[in-house]
């Protein structure tokens, strides 16, 4: 933001509100961390803890909704005020449903065997490393408004679509090979979706990141990767 | 977008020594509400003024430049101003009806102009001006009561439907609610919605959240310059100048 309001509480909210945003985009990036890593290393011990760290984000989640809300109320936002303040709302809306799909895979650790094969949780790893990737310069975008930033962002999307295929038919190989893998290999097909789910998420950031900036909607639709046009 | 009823080109207005518009280009839409914001002493009352000639009562003002009103320049001193200002009516800051009846407030002006020969004419002028302004329920039964005994949002809408009852094709209003509270000032813009269906409407507000409300047109002056004009939705969501979004976020200074 450029010059200061003159209404010093005013400006304070604001920051308030973003540093929100951007305290609950690292809890996020790090659950996401943490639920990837039991994954790939099978750790059932963190499971308990992955999940308890959901509630802290949807307590932010609670919290940014106050903020916000009061902001609304007390100083009717207009131009790039008003564009910051509805974009905490969206941001911090999308960054619940990642937390929640960070959840819902460390829940999915627990049913696996410890000896999955290499190339199957190679394929997962690199799909997750994307992901995190991806999650990590768009809230580095959101922090220093970098327009170019986020949309690239938006645009390695499509890498994520082609990972997700990737890692999909590695699990779908594994299960066509015995069939007494069918119960944690559907599993490992949900896990992979929600990676690609978080994926749309954070593109959705993205685009709330670039209407922060320049005051206007990314044009066309965005390049999709070969999971999607299945 | 609706046609162009008031185009003004290049406009400079001095008072004295001090120079109080710069060159001015802007162009205001029929039966469109465009509102002028921007901080105290900016010029946009000033502006408006320049619409009626208003200007022309005060000694040291200067007036250069064009002001065009269906393509034709207004400020010709060959122009009959008086009928000018029954094209153009005006409404101010503060409700100032005439210390007569409600009646008389309203019929003065078609009676000065020469409309409404007859009583019954008259009558018909000062019921449907005082409908046109959504004020005729709340006096209808007391037309001979003095026009300052109403609260303030009626003599505001009372000084509205004098306005109207020279039938205007323009309507400026200069900050019409800050003497309001927000249940007259609520009325007012329900008014000036209805009213745009009719006339072209020009409002000077300092309120930015009735600008979005009322106008379809916001034009941003800053220190005797139009710094940016464009649709109202527009400017409070995304303006293209930094100094208009400074100054509708507060951070001016």
């Amino acid at each position: 933001m450029s010059n200061e309001h003159t209404v010093k509480s005013y400006e304070e909210e604001l920051q308030y509100l973003i540093d929100s945003v951007i305290k609950m985009g690292s809890l996020t990036e790090s659950q996401m961390v943490d639920s990837m890593d039991a994954v790939i290393k099978v750790d059932k011990d963190s499971i308990d803890k992955i999940i308890k760290s959901d509630d802290e984000i949807n307590k932010f989640r609670s919290k940014i909704d106050t903020q916000i809300m009061t902001l609304l109320v007390k100083r009717a936002p207009m131009a790039i005020d008003l564009r910051e303040t509805i974009s905490s709302l969206k941001i911090s809306q999308d960054l619940e449903r990642i937390g929640d799909l960070s959840k819902s895979n460390a829940k999915k650790v627990k049913p696996l065997p410890l000896d999955l094969p290499e190339e199957l949780l190679a394929n997962l790893k690199r799909l997750g490393d994307l992901v995190i990737k991806q999650l990590n310069d768009v809230l580095d975008s959101y922090v220093n408004k970098n327009y170019d930033k986020a949309k690239e962002v938006w645009e390695k999307d499509e890498q994520v679509d082609d990972l997700t295929y990737i890692a999909m038919e590695s699990v779908i190989d594994f299960l066509s090979k015995d069939k007494k893998n069918l119960d944690f290999s559907t599993h490992l097909i949900f896990a992979t979706k929600n990676l690609e789910r978080a994926g749309d998420h954070i593109t959705n950031i993205a685009e709330t990141i670039c209407y922060l900036i320049k005051g206007e909607y990314l044009k066309g639709s965005r390049p999709k990767g070969k999971v999607i046009q299945q | 977008m609706n046609d162009i009823k008031i185009k003004s080109k290049n406009l400079n207005v001095y008072y004295g020594d001090k120079q109080a518009l710069f060159d001015v280009n802007l162009d205001l839409n029929e039966k469109e509400v465009t509102a002028l914001i921007g901080p105290s002493g900016c010029g946009k009352s000033t502006f408006i003024r320049c619409i009626n000639r208003m200007n022309d009562v005060i000694d040291i003002c200067k007036v250069e430049g064009n002001i065009e009103i269906d393509g034709i320049e207004i400020n010709d001193k060959e122009l009959d101003v008086v009928s000018l200002r029954e094209r153009v009516g005006m409404v101010f800051q503060k409700p100032n009806p005439f210390p007569k009846s409600i009646y008389d407030n309203i019929s003065y002006g078609p009676k000065i102009h020469g409309k409404g020969e007859t009583k019954s004419e008259l009558d018909e002028i000062v019921e449907n001006s005082l409908k046109k302004a959504a004020l005729w329920e709340e006096v209808k039964d007391r037309l001979n009561e003095p026009g300052t005994g109403l609260s303030g949002g009626q003599q505001q809408r009372l000084c509205i439907a004098r306005a109207i009852s020279v039938n205007p094709e323009v309507i400026l209003m200069d900050e019409p609610c800050s003497a309001l509270d927000p249940i007259a000032t609520a009325k007012i813009e329900e008014l000036i919605d209805e009213l745009k269906k009719t006339y072209t409407i020009v409002i000077v507000t300092h309120s930015m959240a009735q600008a979005v409300r009322v106008s379809q047109k916001t034009g941003f002056f800053h220190l005797g310059k139009l710094i940016e004009v464009g649709k109202t939705e527009k400017i409070f969501k995304n303006p293209d100048n930094k100094m208009t979004q400074d100054y509708i976020t507060g951070r001016f200074g």
